[in-house]
């Protein structure tokens, strides 16, 4: 069953079509990766799909709702998550702010509660901290809770973001390059992170870079180039597609070693 | 006729502006920061120039242009050096908290230097006033002066900037900061060349405002410099012909406001009309498309 | 300490109002034993001017949006309050609630079109915002122009004042740890990663600036009842500069931080000469000292609660020691 549904996807800046009329579906409860080499338009599909960018045609369903076009915030309460490429964490606050800010779209109060204290919402903060609490044991930050975001080593700050992303309680949660910049320990740990999210009955769409990460925890490959999908399957057919050989290691490259 | 002599006071006004807006543009081109201390470098420069007539005695206009020009640039560089490149890493807050430092800085230093009072500028010593009168019009040579030495320096500019090494430096800085530096652009010096040129051009204008309006005082750059920076704004921040533009345009809408007796309200105009041009079209008349990276 | 404030919310309100009469008149007390006019209205002041810079300090402290036109939010509270004491026979009170609503109104009005701009160009905006309302004041007829308003009551005093800003201290720090506060610093530190937690963040600026220009109202107000003259060149740039001063003084973004700005350099011109002279020459230079040396200000980045945290937490240990 689709949950999120690209179709005829295209983004034009001036004359250069970063996506070019993709058509995607992401199944429910998958770990669905795409790849594709630097500039194919990833990380461009990504801000599509989370109303950073409005295509210039086709459209994006998301649980059979059309979604393009309505504006970022309002995405994360329908139940889509994300985290960023180049880590985009609030500094200057707490590992547990930050996690805490993630819970925005499932609490209410508001400026009048802030003022008042209300009961509600001193339950409702109370709710938040175990919310955090939870999440941060679950990404094995709790210990960190109270470090500035800031402070933290690169994979601490990654798994940060995806804490962040997931107490938002998502349907589905959009990692950006995940495992970048992580040591090969930590690539481990990560893989089998993902594996629980999507035991949590959360669908993981992911840009991923590293091979290994994709090929070994992904259900299903797609690959971008020059914003065009030219395949997609599992893992194994990926892996022997001749044209996403060619696009990574380009067609000359082939041609001269076919013979 | 009446409009017509409005619209030539207006173009006088405004070629100040402009020469002021000049600096504000490039420096925001290259550097991405507001340099609120622009409108103290232009008051400097028109000190500068009292100087040189009074103390030095130098009563020639050129030369009193030019001595207020190579000071300011002094002055220009100066203040990059130590209050903003210090600041180059850190967030764009703090550079413009550190520029509005600098600008409140020299302004009460001249205050301290030579009182809140309005200062007399000798303009009888650097220029002799004629008036000419034609068809009801009266035009003095001042103000032809004005604008031509105002246009003269702005054309210089236009060829530095297109035609020299350094401009095509300047300009490659503007584009993409990290890709002129792979190309061996040294970054710091386009930097310092840019604050030198927008300070001295600044400055220029300073020595012509004292001519026009024969009085200079110390608060005089906060004002003049937030309208031209309003008329940078109006030009499209980073186009040099858009300041130019926008000054000339600012000035003859201030002047035509104060004819149509709203003089009260003079002050108000420049701020209504960048309010107005930022949130219609942020980018300006001549501005380039600025697309939000993630 | 958290025993003596009980649970049920009706009997905590109570509790907290009953706390805050025993405030003021422990205040008036207080007053009555300084019993020296020149010091309680320097204190008076620095009341004024923490109400006014913690409202500053939300707009660009907490929330980021270099504001350079509070002062034009304070001057729209002091007419306000001003004219509905002197011309409407309003009660004190409301005069200063009225204020601070019109300043809040105002700010939403001028902040919903100009918010949507980045960094520089908003301060720029709402600079120029702030010289429009002064040059309006200037030119109007029903605030008398450049002479001003004359022979406004003095209806603040040390501990009406004090009253109010400790009143606006608890309910910042309220503010701050709260739904709302969190998605103004989220909005500060990341505007891209806050909209895309949920956070529609056009409209958690205009309420920050809304609450923001409220204080400034408020405050306006407050000083105006207790000099008795306002006029509009006192709300100029400057005025604004000043009040910037002391939120990055004492750190952007820090409640412990703002007040202890806000009283340092209200009583500095009072306690050196040399200050009174070179005021603006020294806060140029601080403002560009502080933002290459010190960009968090003398207490940004310190915790206060954490320090509490920690003192309580080493007492606690220090005491299991000995029980050994």
């Amino acid at each position: 069953m689709g949950l999120l549904e690209l179709k005829d996807t295209t983004i034009k800046f001036g004359g250069l079509v970063a996506v070019d009329s993709v058509n995607l579906r992401v199944n429910k409860g998958a770990i669905h990766a795409l790849i594709g080499p630097n500039g194919a338009g990833k990380s461009t599909l990504f801000n599509l799909i989370t109303g950073i960018y409005k295509p210039t045609s086709g459209n994006i369903h998301f649980e059979k709702k059309q979604i393009d076009g309505t504006p970022t915030f309002k995405l994360t309460s329908l139940g889509i998550a994300r985290t960023f490429q180049n880590i985009r964490l609030f500094d200057d606050l707490t590992v547990a702010d930050n996690v805490k800010i993630g819970t925005h779209v499932r609490t209410k109060q508001g400026l009048l509660g802030a003022l008042t204290r209300f009961p509600t919402q001193n339950k409702e903060e109370k709710w938040i901290t175990e919310k955090v609490k939870e999440e941060l044991n679950f990404m094995k930050l709790y210990d960190k809770k109270d470090e500035f975001a800031k402070n933290l080593s690169y994979g601490d700050q990654r798994r940060l973001e995806i804490a962040r992303a997931l107490v938002s309680d998502p349907k589905i949660i959009l990692l950006d390059e995940p495992a970048a910049g992580m040591n090969p320990q930590e690539k481990v740990t990560l893989m089998s992170l993902i594996n629980l999210i999507r035991e949590r009955g959360i669908t993981v769409f992911l840009v991923e870079h590293d091979m290994k990460v994709v090929m070994g925890i992904s259900d299903i490959v797609s690959v971008l180039d020059y914003g065009k999908k030219i395949a997609e399957g599992t893992p194994t057919e990926v892996k022997s597609n001749e044209d996403v050989i060619a696009a990574y290691l380009g067609a000359e490259y082939l041609k001269a070693h076919m013979n | 006729m009446e409009l017509i002599q409005q619209l030539i006071n207006g173009i006088t006004l405004g070629s100040t502006y402009a020469l002021i807006a000049l600096g504000y543009t490039m420096v925001y081109g290259i550097v991405l920061l507001i340099n609120f201390a622009h409108g103290e470098i232009f008051m400097f420069g028109a000190f500068a120039g009292l100087f040189i007539v009074t103390v030095l005695g130098i009563s020639n206009l050129y030369l009193a242009i030019l001595g207020a020009m190579v000071f300011s640039m002094g002055l220009g560089v100066l203040i990059e050096f130590i209050a903003y490149r210090p600041l180059r890493g850190s967030t764009r807050l703090s550079a413009l908290i550190s520029a509005i430092g600098v600008s409140i800085f020299l302004g009460s230093l001249m205050v301290l230097i030579r009182g809140a009072n309005v200062t007399s500028f000798p303009r009888k010593e650097l220029f002799t006033m004629k008036n000419i009168e034609f068809y009801g019009l009266s035009i003095s040579n001042l103000q032809i002066a004005i604008i031509l030495i105002s246009a003269i320096l702005m054309i210089s500019l236009q060829l530095f900037v297109n035609y020299t090494k350094i401009g095509r430096a300047m300009r490659a800085t503007s584009m993409d900061g990290d890709a002129s530096i792979l190309m061996g652009v040294n970054q710091n010096s386009i930097i310092s060349i840019t604050f030198a040129i927008g300070s001295g051009l600044a400055a220029a204008g300073g020595v012509l405002w004292g001519l026009n309006f024969s009085s200079i005082h110390p608060y005089m750059g906060l004002m003049a410099g937030l309208k031209a920076f309003a008329a940078a704004v109006l030009g499209g921040i980073g186009s040099i012909p858009g300041a130019m533009f926008g000054g000339v345009f600012l000035g003859v809408a201030e002047t035509l406001g104060i004819a149509a007796d709203l003089s009260k309200y003079k002050d108000a105009f420049a701020f209504a009309i960048l309010i107005i041009v930022l949130l219609i079209r942020p980018t300006g008349l001549f501005g380039r498309k600025i697309s939000k990276k993630v | 300490m958290k025993n003596l404030i009980p649970e049920n919310y009706a009997v905590r309100f109570i509790f907290f109002l009953l706390s805050f009469v025993a405030l003021y008149y422990f205040l008036k007390g207080l007053a009555f034993a300084i019993n020296d006019n020149y010091i309680l209205t320097i204190l008076t002041y620095m009341a004024i001017n923490t109400i006014l810079a913690l409202g500053l300090n939300l707009i660009t402290g907490i929330t980021g949006q270099l504001n350079l036109g509070h002062a034009a939010f304070m001057s729209i509270g002091a007419y306000t309050g001003a004219l509905l004491t002197m011309k409407m026979n309003m009660p004190f009170g409301i005069s200063i609630l009225a204020a601070g609503i019109m300043a809040a109104l105002i700010g939403v009005l001028i902040g919903y079109p100009i918010l949507r701009l980045t960094g520089d160009y908003f301060a720029i905006t709402t600079l120029g915002f702030a010289e429009i309302v002064r040059v309006l004041f200037n030119g109007m007829e029903f605030t008398n122009g450049a002479i001003g308003i004359s022979g406004i009551p003095r209806h603040t005093n040390f501990s009406i004042a004090w009253s109010i800003a400790v009143l606006v201290i608890i309910l910042m720090v309220w503010l701050n740890n709260s739904r709302n506060g969190r998605s103004y610093m989220a909005i500060r530190d990341n505007e891209i990663a806050a909209e895309s937690m949920g956070i529609n963040t056009s409209l958690f600026k205009i309420q920050s600036f809304a609450v923001g220009s409220f204080m400034g109202g408020v405050g306006g107000a407050l000083l105006a009842h207790q000099i008795s003259f306002i006029k509009p060149d006192m709300f100029g740039f400057m005025k604004s500069i000043e009040l910037l001063m002391m939120v990055v003084m004492g750190g952007l973004g820090s409640i412990p931080g703002t007040i202890l700005g806000a009283s340092l350099l209200t009583m500095a011109p009072e306690a050196l000469r040399v200050f009174a002279d070179y005021k603006y020459l020294i806060y140029g230079s601080l403002l560009v000292v502080m933002m290459i040396f010190r960009p968090n200000g003398i207490l940004g980045g310190v915790n206060l609660r954490q320090l509490l945290d920690f003192s309580v937490k080493k007492k606690n240990i220090e005491r299991k020691n000995l029980s050994n």
